[in-house]
């Protein structure tokens, strides 16, 4: 939305890096929590907006990364355990951001992902996992980043992707739940890298998405008339930005990051987003 | 109801150094914690400090989880306590079962349920799991991360007898309830046509009979029923088998009434009484059929996707116009 500077660079850095988890290697959500590579992901990307990377440890944060891929080719999140797609694109996306890729075996990474194809042409968050909107934006963004999209079947997901999108014109998870604000995300970023966000009617899901903010106190909420998070704040408007809604700056929809950003940096992918409207 | 002390209160944990969070910190985005909490965690940094391992940790995690069971270090701790101790995993597993019930949506009330039946190692304790599994998604249907642990437990010990074969009754339970449970219809292709053949089911034929009649039923009784139709495409695609098969039965469904007939066909159902007519999914199915056909069935094709772009199914045009433009480059000599 064009305000970085609503929050102080230095504070933010500072918040970061206290986040850091010595033993690890990597940050965790908080002070003092052990390493996740959710968080560790975050602080890579904020440190990265805000310019500061030069703060982090680099070797030992591609190891604490590398150290969580299974023999599968799945990443758990954490030395707990708990395997995930989601964890899986949270190391791709680190790794390429640090511009170590290459340290990745990326035939067993994309190897499981395949697994995790479905007969709807869906992605679960692991092998047998029910097709789900959010899996399907992480396998599908972890693919084109690693320059697999070939293991998609384009036009099967497109078309699952695009029937997410309910006669309120808002977007839902999976067939037969509710619309969720979050699913714009999701689902739009998806269609966004398989360069078919024209599959979807972008008037009625933009109007959608708007009628779900608190005009008295701000933000937007999962659906209209329920109270507003920062989470589907991100998510509203980082749908409304590939919908091509005045006044915001591009997303990048495989990194979830800044466009302009990630291409000065050499990664951007061949996705495509709305024309930016200009009223 | 007496509020229980404060672990900096009572006696018996004197011996341990309590560590607050935010030593030297100033957090840029503070959570307000409250006073119950901060002293627990306060008290479990203490002891993750000198890696004590004992009953009272046991009690000191649960009481962590309680307040926050997405707490996934004290997760993990208790975990390791309780190997460590060689505490009762069943034991564990009771206690844990009402705690689960509450808690539902939290990913790791699930892992700890899968490193303790893991460490198990019992078919008998996976198999009291199932129906713990089942109570649970009586009271959400369709949670992910139950229906994913279900999976797993029944392709890691892969019991035929003990577990694979109630699988197909319970899941028709499940659909006879809620016909439109996405989840189920996604569980039942797992099991019968993603995890290897099922005892019994050696002869795939009669499997896709049985399957096609199962579904083709399910679809007449709600026809509107995206889940149906996907299961359908799923069997016909991973079995090779042509749409063009399943004509006679799609028609009824594209028509804009019902239509009365006098002759039950049992092998073609048609649309229930009061369904909602032409149904969309059938005239997609219809189209894409006409498609695979190719040659002079594409026009019909063409003419199917119109109708779907500009009479029944317009908020996905722009889609219906690429089928349309795709298939007449296809077809161009």
């Amino acid at each position: 939305m064009n305000h970085k500077e609503a929050l102080d660079r230095e504070e933010v850095i500072d918040f970061v890096m206290s986040c850091w988890d010595e033993d690890a290697g990597a940050f965790g959500a908080h002070p003092d929590h052990d390493a996740h590579i959710h968080s560790t992901l975050s602080a890579i990307q904020i440190l990265i907006m805000q310019d500061a990377l030069d703060r982090l440890d680099v070797p030992r944060v591609v190891d604490f990364i590398l150290s969580l891929q299974q023999e599968s080719g799945v990443f758990s999140g954490d030395s707990f355990g708990e395997i995930d797609t989601r964890f899986l694109y949270c190391a791709v996306n680190a790794l390429s951001l640090l511009g170590q890729l290459d340290k990745l075996d990326v035939e067993k990474t994309v190897g499981y992902i395949r697994k995790c194809r479905n007969f709807d042409g869906g992605f679960g968050a692991c092998i047998g996992a029910e097709s789900h909107a959010a899996m399907v934006w992480v396998c599908t963004a972890a693919l084109a980043i690693l320059d697999r999209l070939d293991e998609i079947d384009h036009e099967t997901l497109g078309w699952w992707l695009a029937e997410r999108q309910l006669p309120s014109g808002g977007l839902n998870g999976r067939p037969e739940k509710l619309e969720d604000v979050c699913y714009s995300h999701w689902v739009l970023s998806s269609l966004s890298i398989l360069n078919k966000l024209t599959w979807i009617d972008a008037e009625k899901v933009t109007a959608f998405i708007l009628s779900a903010q608190d005009l008295e106190h701000g933000g937007i909420a999962d659906r209209p008339g329920d109270q507003p998070d920062v989470f589907h704040t991100q998510f509203g408007v980082a749908g409304l930005s590939l919908l091509g809604y005045p006044g915001l700056n591009d997303l990048d929809p495989v990194y979830c990051m800044p466009a302009s950003l990630i291409e000065r940096m050499g990664l951007k992918k061949g996705w495509q987003a709305l024309p930016r409207r200009t009223n | 109801m007496d509020e229980l002390p404060l672990y900096s209160e009572r006696p018996e944990w004197v011996d341990v150094v309590p560590i607050p969070q935010y030593q030297d910190v100033d957090a840029l985005a503070p959570i307000n914690y409250s006073e119950e909490y901060q002293d627990a965690t306060d008290y479990f940094r203490g002891i993750v400090k000198t890696e004590e391992m004992s009953p009272r940790v046991l009690q000191l995690t649960e009481h962590i989880i309680r307040l926050n069971p997405a707490h996934y270090s004290a997760w993990q701790y208790r975990y390791r306590t309780l190997i460590a101790l060689e505490s009762s995993l069943e034991d564990e597993l009771r206690l844990m079962d009402a705690f689960a019930i509450e808690f539902l949506k939290t990913y790791q009330v699930w892992h700890h349920r899968r490193l303790l039946l893991t460490a198990l190692r019992s078919v008998d304790a996976a198999a009291a799991e199932l129906a713990f599994i089942a109570r649970a998604l009586e009271a959400d249907t369709k949670n992910y991360h139950t229906w994913s642990y279900r999976q797993w437990l029944l392709a890691h010990f892969n019991d035929e007898d003990l577990l694979w074969s109630g699988e197909r009754a319970w899941t028709e339970n499940l659909l006879e309830r809620d016909v439109r449970n996405n989840s189920a219809w996604h569980h039942r292709f797992f099991f019968v046509w993603g995890s290897g053949v099922r005892k019994g089911d050696e002869d795939r034929e009669e499997i896709l009979r049985r399957e096609l009649t199962f579904t083709k039923e399910k679809i007449a009784l709600a026809p509107n029923n995206p889940s149906a139709w996907n299961y359908l495409r799923g069997v016909l695609g991973h079995t090779g088998t042509p749409y063009a098969s399943l004509s006679p039965f799609v028609k009824p469904y594209t028509a804009t009434s019902v239509e009365k007939i006098d002759v039950v066909d049992l092998d073609n159902p048609v649309p229930s009484e009061g369904a909602e007519l032409p149904c969309v999914m059938a005239l997609e199915f219809l189209a894409d059929t006409f498609e695979q056909e190719g040659g002079s069935q594409i026009p019909k094709a063409v003419e199917t996707w119109k109708l779907l772009a500009n009479e029944f199914d317009t908020m996905r045009k722009k889609y219906w116009e690429y089928r349309i433009k795709e298939a007449l480059q296809a077809s161009e000599p």
